[in-house]
């Protein structure tokens, strides 16, 4: 692309009508070249900027919050906080974040610095909401500044076909429509701002009520959401990747699938700069048959979304077995979720590490501006464990090179005990129960460790599939048992078994499939849409994923997923071989299920939701946030599932989702977050709304419950998911199709016809016409009156005539 | 690692107050004899854990009985209680139960509330324990007693990871202690 000529981006300016403040984008003019002779010389990796404004075209009028600060949205958060308390539950009593303390916050004492204990733990939630928004946005500014570098800063950003409205969370929360990967820089300029506003309000004497803290959280959310949409609209522009298809392709997954015939090279973590630089140099020096790689974690996703021959071996969790295999013949680490001790457990098997982000360098020697041919020698050599390679057009070389040179050896080498040396090994076990103990999910390792003696493999086996990997055990045990290789020895016809075809991410979703489920979703007649998201830190395996999603996806809510979750969604065949996505379809509709792709995808989740306003209800997206949350709380029945939650990036990406009034729920572990989100249902003044026709306060019954909620178990995932997807705005019979949903599935868990269907009738058509005797029987115990439906809204200024 | 009140999960470690441990069911008579209003919380584990001829579940039901205590189930747990023909039980999940007790003017599901004093197991270790931690920090006025084999911190009283016998006979003298019997 020609870069020489100046380029002019968007202006935006004017007085927010809802602040009274100034609001002033200036966006400077940019250009670069290579080469640029000029009346002053000859100039080399010329770069200009240039403080040139021109206007914008988009006629759209700019709504009253473009780029809010951290209080601009406080009023909103506020209702919303009202609406659904925190409710904590601290990891302990003190706080130690300056040498003031440690202060005892138990009780009503107050720190050195006049803090409260739930201020401490609000803190808490905020310095976690911010370490997973830095994660996302760092990941962010990384592909922009590459991708700049790479084509140019003019480089034109699109979803793809259908999507008219796109990068919808950037038009909602900037007012911009990022056109280009200038626009993106400039967007993720303000995030960073807004990051660091955030992140500062956790200083000592700084922020102090937990009120306030909370409504940071969400802010903090909020600009997560943005810079993931900014990182896949940029990578969905630039590298070749699905475009809001879905068609997009299925590929092969599951350990089983890795063709040891080949080099395997295994990259982790969610960047795909390098990981596409390794598929791309096979593609281009042509040798598909003598390597390939797999791909964990969101990286996975990223790569096959590029190169469909490149497969998705596991989720997240699933690191340390997929090494400790010995499959791997090199491993490529980039940024996020990636075991930090990922070189001592490579060096174990003899597979060296490449390490490719600034912040995962793993210790290893700098070899960047080092010759391929040098590094590659090294590596093969075994003289270096790994190393840091920052020049990503350098990765894919080294990697494909060293992997297919250490092949052969390896493949004669053997990494994990026999079972018999295993039952030999445990004939010394302690019975001390530290590996129970130090077990996440409390395996009883012990046991099973103690039937291996016998040459009864079956409950290390057993454990294995409710294992999450994470080495705990082996690290407790005084015999320094290998206990996690044991369970994968134990679990290896299982493991050869993984085996299944998955749809790789599609991006965004289309306009045109929001026009046609917009109006049923609204109305209840598609009863919800259902993401499933986020980690591997499952309570017991990640067949729950797919039983939940299968759950839902039967009764035609619409499934939508994507990081890990998606991958363990995958991992289950049907009787007929088949995974979810092989036997349902990739579109936005009802009981098809969606995969969008990595964790940076997940914006297009709210991305959809956010059109649907703009779409369906034809609502100004632009810089209007509070009345299009507010229309998204009321109105569009969607329900957030993490259920192996565990990183400070899904706490991010969860609190994205409640500024926009979308309840999200976890699995048990993610207790462990300490703050719930909790409505009381019985608190008639809390379900309150403004009716937009009218400006009359009437009440709704508790839609959604809850905003934030770790569930024990998969059956009160799913009673709580049919209950949470009810919303003041349904209509009748949306309203009826939702609640024998509801019913049905409480009595299939619970075993009982549940107590409260009666809050949920508003007028006789909303009653589930075959369960009527039984509704009208607990109507009349309750004394049930009728209400109306009204056109909710927790915004006075909503309401027509502005509420005066 | 047994018979020490110490947490069972090893990191699961706490701040300055920490429960007192529950050897034997006479420690209990003080705060019994005080507690005017007793609620049972019954997890989802509950329903697999041999106790006796029965399970969890069926000592639940006899303590219910015995102490004349409402019992909520969480996590789904009053299927359970529902197949075995117990209509007292009620359902809530972990984290909401964990939150309306932090009313002191809460009155429960059953109505009959607010308690001052709850027992409780059967939910994942873990999740007990963030549970706990609301309840202590947050509703001073309940007294929490964890019935769970392994110590929970955040009770104020918790079995020292007992040995499993050990564990179900005390199990048994509580409930005599209540009014209950063999
Ligand atoms: S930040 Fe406040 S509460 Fe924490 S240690 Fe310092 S003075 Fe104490
Ligand atoms: S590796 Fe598996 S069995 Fe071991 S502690 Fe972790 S989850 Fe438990
Ligand atoms: S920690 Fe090791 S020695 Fe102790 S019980 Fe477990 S396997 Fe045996």
């Amino acid at each position: 692309m020609d870069d020489s000529q100046p380029y002019y981006g968007a202006m935006f300016e004017g007085t927010s009508p809802r602040t009274g403040t100034d609001f002033r984008m200036k966006k400077k003019a940019y250009f670069k070249a290579d080469e640029a002779d000029t009346g002053l010389g000859k100039f080399k990796g010329l770069e200009v900027r240039i403080g040139t404004i021109v206007d914008d075209e988009w006629d759209e009028p700019m709504g009253p919050t473009p780029m809010p600060g951290p209080t601009t949205l406080r009023s909103w958060d506020h209702k919303i906080l009202t609406k659904y308390q925190p409710s904590y539950m601290p990891y302990c009593q003190v706080c130690c974040l300056c040498t003031m303390g440690k202060c005892d916050l138990s009780g009503d004492k107050r720190g050195a610095c006049g803090i409260d204990i739930k201020g401490q733990q609000a803190r808490i939630v905020l310095a976690a909401a911010n370490i997973g928004c830095a994660a996302h946005l760092a990941h962010s500014r990384h592909l922009i500044d590459h991708l700049i570098e790479e084509h140019g800063p003019r480089t034109e950003l699109m979803q793809g076909p259908g999507t008219e409205i796109h990068a919808p969370v950037t038009r909602l929360v900037t007012g911009m429509r990022p056109r280009t990967l200038e626009d993106a820089s400039l967007i993720l300029d303000y995030c960073e701002t807004q990051m660091t506003h955030t992140l500062s309000a956790t200083a000592t004497g700084q922020e102090g009520s937990w009120m306030d803290f909370e409504s940071k959280v969400f802010h903090a959310g909020m600009i997560d959401q943005l810079s993931m949409e900014i990182a896949d609209l940029a990578q969905v522009s630039t590298l070749g990747m699905p475009m809001a298809d879905p068609d997009a392709p299925l590929v092969e997954s599951g350990i089983g699938m890795m063709d040891m015939d080949k080099a395997i090279i295994l990259t982790i973590g969610h960047n795909i700069v390098p990981a596409a630089s390794i598929t791309d140099y096979i593609t281009e020096k042509r040798l598909n048959d003598q390597a390939e790689v797999g791909g964990m974690c969101c990286t996975a996703w990223d790569i096959t979304r590029r190169d469909p021959k490149a497969k998705v071996v596991g989720p997240i969790s699933w690191q340390l077995r997929f090494i400790r295999s010995g499959r791997a013949d090199v491993v490529v680490v980039d940024e996020q979720c990636v075991r930090t001790d990922v070189v001592r457990e490579a060096k174990k098997v003899h597979a060296p590490v490449i390490s490719t982000s600034d912040k995962a360098v793993m210790g290893l020697p700098d070899r960047s501006d080092d010759p391929p041919e040098s590094i590659i020698k090294e590596l093969v050599s075994g003289k270096i464990d790994g190393c840091y390679i920052s020049d990503h057009s350098i990765v894919g070389e080294v990697a494909t090179k060293v992997a297919i040179a250490l092949k052969p050896s390896r493949r004669k080498m053997k990494f994990f005990p026999s079972k018999k040396a295993i039952q030999k090994m445990a004939e010394d076990c302690k019975k001390c129960s530290e590996c129970i103990r130090a077990c996440p999910n409390d395996q009883n390792v012990m046991e099973a460790v103690l039937a291996a003696q016998t040459g009864n493999m079956e409950p290390l086996r057993e454990v294995y599939k409710n294992c999450i990997g994470c080495a705990r055990c082996e690290s407790a045990c005084p015999n320094d048992y290998d206990l996690h290789s044991w369970m994968v020895v134990a679990g290896e016809a299982d493991c050869e078994d993984e085996k299944y075809m998955v749809r790789t991410g599609r991006g965004a979703i289309q306009d045109t499939e929001i026009r046609h489920v917009g109006q049923p979703i609204v109305f209840g007649e598609i009863p919800g849409v259902i993401a499933h998201v986020g980690c591997a830190n499952y309570p017991s395996g990640g067949d729950d994923v797919h039983h939940m999603a299968e759950e839902f996806a039967k009764r035609r809510y619409i499934i939508v997923t994507s990081g890990c979750a998606a991958i363990s969604m995958g991992h289950v065949r049907d009787e007929n071989g088949q995974s979810i996505y092989e036997r349902r379809s990739g579109a936005f509709d009802a009981g098809c299920v969606v995969n969008v792709g990595s964790c940076v995808a997940n914006s297009h989740i709210a991305g959809a939701a956010i059109k649907i306003a703009a779409i369906f209800a034809k609502r100004n997206l632009r810089g209007n946030y509070a009345e299009i949350a507010d229309y998204i709380h009321h109105r569009v029945g969607a329900v957030g599932i993490s259920w192996g939650a565990m990183s400070q990036k899904a706490a991010s990406i969860a609190a994205g989702f409640w500024r926009l009034g979308v309840p999200v729920i976890v699995g048990p572990h993610g207790s462990k977050y300490r703050r719930m989100l909790l409505g009381k249902a019985d608190n008639e003044r809390d379900w309150m709304v403004y009716d937009a026709r009218t400006g009359e306060r009437v009440p709704t019954a508790p839609g959604p419950e809850h905003l934030f909620y770790a569930a024990e178990t998969v059956a009160e995932a799913n009673v709580l998911t049919a209950k949470l997807v009810l919303r003041p705005n349904d209509t009748g019979k949306g309203r009826s199709i939702k609640l024998s949903h509801y019913i049905d599935i409480h009595e299939t868990y619970y075993g009982f016809f549940p107590e409260d269907i009666w809050k949920y009738i508003r007028r006789e058509t909303d009653i589930p016409i075959t369960l009527k005797d039984k509704i009208l029987a607990q109507m009349k115990e309750n004394k049930w009156k009728e209400r109306k439906i009204p056109d909710p809204t927790l915004l006075k200024e909503q309401v027509i005539g502005g509420g005066a | 690692m047994v018979m020490k009140p110490v947490p069972w999960q090893t990191g699961e470690i706490c701040g300055p107050e920490s429960a007192k441990s529950l050897t034997k069911p006479d420690v209990l008579k003080r705060d019994l004899s005080k507690a005017k209003k007793l609620l049972l919380i019954v997890g989802s584990e509950a329903p697999d854990e041999k106790h006796g001829k029965g399970d969890m579940v069926d000592y639940a039901i006899a303590l219910s009985k015995a102490g004349k205590m409402d019992v909520i189930a969480t996590g789904g747990a009053i299927k359970a209680f529902i197949e075995k023909g117990f209509e007292g039980a009620k359902t809530m999940g972990a984290m909401e139960l964990a939150y309306r007790l932090q009313d002191p003017e809460w009155k429960g599901p059953h109505g009959r509330g607010p308690y001052d004093m709850i027992m409780i197991y059967g939910q994942p270790y873990y999740m007990q324990w963030t549970m706990l931690s609301g309840v202590m920090n947050f509703a001073p006025q309940i007294v929490p007693i964890a019935l769970g084999r392994y110590f929970q911190p955040h009770a104020k009283w918790s079995f020292p990871n007992m040995k499993e016998k050990q564990y179900h006979t005390i199990l048994d003298e509580i409930l005599e202690l209540v009014g209950g019997g063999k």
